[in-house]
């Protein structure tokens, strides 16, 4: 008589489902969204209709390592960081060019080219009401390049006179005095209160470009001394020049800021909060109710929001700041020839790349090296666009066209990696008729394969993301010959490109350097070392009491940080 | 009894020791290094060496344990190599967070599965005891994670009754408490169940049936407390697991406790702190299994510890 009891009990928790299911309306006509058309009545009301108690709610995915500007170098990190502090130089939030910050004006540069001043804006204060002093930022570079911080972007500013060599110093085994005469020749100083004076290696124009970096902010050095190692974790001593304060951190769980009541321009946003989800599934589910008000798409959900008007509608593309290439070994066939590496580029869909494997997150490498949206962006760099006929006929005409060597493509394992080789390798059978094998590999393995020429495989997959943007560190730092980040492996080396880069760092004037940087891009993609496959890009989903935005290379919040505010919902 | 915790205690040392040994072994011959994390913006070798050699990884690696040693019987772990931040403040920070929902989770664990378990053997083959066994087959077979998706979406996004994620309100912990009991407490039924079946039928409880003890003195006194034997086996063991914070739930619900920080220090090579929390994990298990040991005595006073 019993049996039949556990299958009722069943019965009953499915009901009880469906009761829960169908008592609440569609998922995603939250409170906010049902009354609140998106972006509608902003464009009139300007700030007038913000909500002066909200607070903003956005996700930061994981607990920064480290929040010490002359330390960090993750996104997260540098989100924490760019809150409280301010550099010299800011990114235009639409040309990503430098453009004043704490500083009053671009650097004044001496007629060699070789040292940088920058004067303070009157009246730069501090959160607590203290003025910033020029002293604040040399100390800041200074501390970046001190080797006892042990900070892993401090290459940025190797630029700078004595950096690299005091940086470079081992403080286990030097002696006080040497590490202060390494110090001395440092070409970082305070000319007084309000000028701080920079001695560079070499004419650098871009070195506005690096003045608007988290590695170049400034700091009291009373602060930090106070506080010890420890100086960032507390609101009394992590104190900064920008637009908000940090109130709270709450480890591996939120940040809270405030206003910044002493900043340079008001800020229109109260409170913002980080928190810290690192599953986007759920970041996700936080959004939808409403504990999030920003959120990043992955190719997960995006099926799922797109099934959704209202989602749909708060679903922004955010560009991206990484260039993702295949690379070739230049000394090993067949790559050593032309006609090999250009087939191969001119013989991949990028457009239908980036619609199957990335699932519309990114873009098609639809022009040269430098990413759509950064400054050096080429759209007439065509030497790499499809063309299958093209590539075939290239093909033939190689010294390989007969007896074409097996090839490998070797990558570091992952599931993207695993995906994007994949198409690859598909449409260079189809497309030219030629098998590649794919060789994944562990990734600490690849990082040691392509750490020299010699044992660098003859395909493989290459990246780049940035340091700051500006077509040096895209050209000059990348594929500059020898010493480039992927020069050093491809073997790629021609001497006109490097003459052109060259001239293009060394150039004053803006226009000139960007066409000289343009017509050595055109010569890079036409040797092609490499075949660029996609820029990277991102969705993310806004509530749309959300306003003020400047959305960027550098995420959605990333600049124009006081713009932003909280609509009346 | 106090000579014989005195010995398990002193064999605590020489147990954290090859604890140590291991983890450090193991942690130092996975590939990898705490500064090559991002593949497409790499730090050049001139700065990996040169921070390598800050933190002392460029030593050769017994001296590199024996320093570890000498400064963690001192009880100084010290910095993690990637945050600002000790080890020792890592482990106060989170740990209260992961111990403080580990002893809840127990607690409703415990609260629901000893009577859940003593009915369903009292009743076996009834609808409570069925209705048992399929809570159980469910809380034991499907992972936590995915009944905490569920839970989320069920709750959060279309009854909107909880918060998705957090920690530090009520509401916040509802959540990740009911998911992470659920397990402890699927298996701590079917244990009950099966060891108070075992007891009621024992002789022992006849005889106390047979000289006219109430219902209840023979159920509580007699065979409950035999049946817990096989229980407080398994409860040391859950208890380390759920105070030490299940890296899961802690994910899935963003809770800021030991366990996302545990398998964080994993993945990007943090050795100081993989070997501080290692260290805890491995003497909160020896501690949890002695005090088992412990209570054995207690509830069994024919078994004798210390023989």
């Amino acid at each position: 008589m019993h049996r039949k009891t556990p299958w009722s009990l069943l019965a009953m928790l499915i009901s009880l489902a469906l009761v829960a299911a169908a008592c609440q309306p569609a998922p995603t006509t939250t409170p906010g969204g049902a009354t609140t058309a998106p972006g509608a009545p902003a464009a009139t009301a300007a700030a007038g209709d913000a909500d002066p108690d909200a607070t903003l709610v956005t996700n930061l995915g994981s607990e920064p390592d480290s929040i010490d500007p002359h330390k960090a170098s993750f996104v997260g990190e540098i989100a924490v960081i760019m809150n409280v502090f301010e550099g010299l130089m800011i990114l235009d939030p639409k040309t990503l060019k430098p453009i004043p910050g704490a500083a009053s004006a671009k650097a004044a540069v001496s007629s060699d080219g070789l040292k940088y001043t920058y004067t303070l804006r009157d009246g730069t204060k501090w959160s607590d009401g203290s003025p910033v002093s020029a002293k604040d930022f040399a100390y800041g570079y200074t501390r970046t390049c001190d080797p006892a911080t042990a900070g892993q972007y401090s290459y940025v500013l190797y630029v700078i006179v004595g950096c690299e060599d005091w940086n470079s110093m081992d403080v286990t085994k030097a002696t006080a005095a040497e590490l202060q005469a390494a110090k001395d020749k440092l070409g970082v100083k305070a000319l007084d209160d309000k000028r701080v004076e920079f001695t560079l290696n070499e004419p650098a124009p871009y070195f506005d470009s690096i003045a608007t970096l988290w590695v170049g902010v400034p700091a009291r050095e009373s602060d930090v001394t106070k506080g010890g190692d420890a100086w960032t974790e507390s609101p009394a001593t992590y104190i900064g020049n920008g637009p908000f304060k940090m109130t709270e951190w709450k480890h591996n769980d939120s940040f809270t800021f405030e206003r910044n009541e002493n900043y340079r321009l008001p800020v229109k946003l109260k409170k913002w909060t980080y928190v810290m989800i690192n599953e986007t599934a759920v970041a996700f589910a936080a959004y939808q109710n409403d504990q999030l008000d920003i959120t990043g798409v992955t190719s997960e959900n995006l099926r799922a929001v797109e099934a959704d008007a209202t989602l749909k509608a708060q679903m922004v593309d955010v560009p991206g700041d990484c260039d993702i290439y295949a690379g070739y070994n230049l000394k090993k066939p067949p790559f050593d020839d032309l006609k090999v590496r250009m087939a191969f580029s001119k013989s991949v869909d990028r457009a239908a790349f980036v619609e199957t494997v990335l699932a519309g997150i990114g873009k098609p490498a639809d022009g040269g090296f430098i990413p759509v949206g950064q400054p050096g962006y080429d759209p007439a760099d065509k030497a790499q666009a499809f063309d299958v006929a093209a590539a075939k006929k290239l093909l033939s005409e190689s010294q390989y066209a007969t007896a074409m060597p097996p090839i490998k493509f070797t990558f570091a394992s992952s599931n993207l990696n695993k995906l994007i080789m994949s198409f690859l390798q598909q449409q260079w059978k189809t497309n030219l008729g030629v098998e590649v094998a794919l060789d994944p590999v562990e990734s600490t393995v690849f990082t040691q394969l392509v750490k020299s020429p010699e044992t660098t495989p003859q395909l493989f997959r290459l990246g780049w993301c940035l340091d700051f943007p500006h077509e040096q560190n895209w050209h000059s730092t990348v594929w500059k010959s020898g010493a480039g980040v992927s020069s050093a492996r491809t073997g790629y080396n021609n001497p006109e490109f490097d003459r052109l880069t060259g001239l293009a760092d060394r150039e004053t004037d803006p226009a000139k350097a960007a066409d000289l940087y343009i017509q050595a891009g055109k010569i890079l993609s036409q040797d092609a070392p490499a075949t660029w496959i996609y820029y990277t890009q991102s969705k993310a989903l806004i509530k749309p009491w959300v306003k003020g935005l400047s959305i960027s290379a550098r995420g959605v919040t990333g600049l124009g940080k006081h713009d932003i505010y909280v609509a009346k919902h | 009894m106090t000579r014989y915790a005195i010995q398990r205690l002193l064999l605590l040392v020489p147990t954290l020791f090859f604890v140590a040994l291991i983890t450090f072994a193991l942690a130092r011959a996975a590939p990898g290094s705490p500064f090559d994390r991002n593949q497409d913006r790499p730090l050049p070798q001139a700065t990996i060496e040169r921070l390598n050699r800050i933190y002392g990884l460029d030593k050769p690696m017994h001296e590199q344990f024996v320093l570890f040693l000498g400064n963690a019987v001192r009880f100084d772990f010290g910095s993690s190599l990637v945050r600002d931040r000790a080890v020792a403040d890592i482990v106060k920070q989170q740990f209260p967070v992961s111990a403080q929902l580990g002893v809840q989770a127990l607690l409703l664990a415990l609260a629901i599965a000893l009577p859940l378990g003593v009915i369903s053997a009292l009743r076996h083959n009834s609808a409570v005891d069925y209705g048992s066994l399929l809570f159980a087959t469910i809380g034991t077979t499907i992972p936590s994670f995915v009944l905490a998706i569920f839970a989320i979406y069920i709750f959060s996004v279309n009854l909107h009754w909880l918060p998705v994620f957090g920690w530090g309100t009520v509401d916040k912990m509802v959540l990740p408490t009911i998911i992470l009991s659920l397990g402890p407490m699927a298996f701590l039924t079917r244990i009950t169940r099966a060891s108070m079946l075992e007891a009621i039928r024992q002789d022992y409880v006849r005889t106390a049936r047979a000289k006219g003890l109430s219902e209840q003195a023979v159920i509580v006194g007699h065979a409950m407390k035999n049946a817990m034997i096989p229980v407080a086996t398994v409860l040391g063991p859950f208890t380390a697991f759920l105070i030490t914070g299940s890296f899961l739930i802690e994910t899935v619900f963003s809770v800021p406790g030991l366990g996302r920080e545990f398998v964080r220090s994993i993945g990007s090579r943090d050795y100081p702190v993989i070997m501080g929390v290692f260290l805890l994990f491995a003497f909160l298990i020896a501690a949890a299994n002695l005090t088992v040991d412990l209570v054995y005595g207690v509830l069994d006073p024919r078994i004798k510890v210390g023989k």
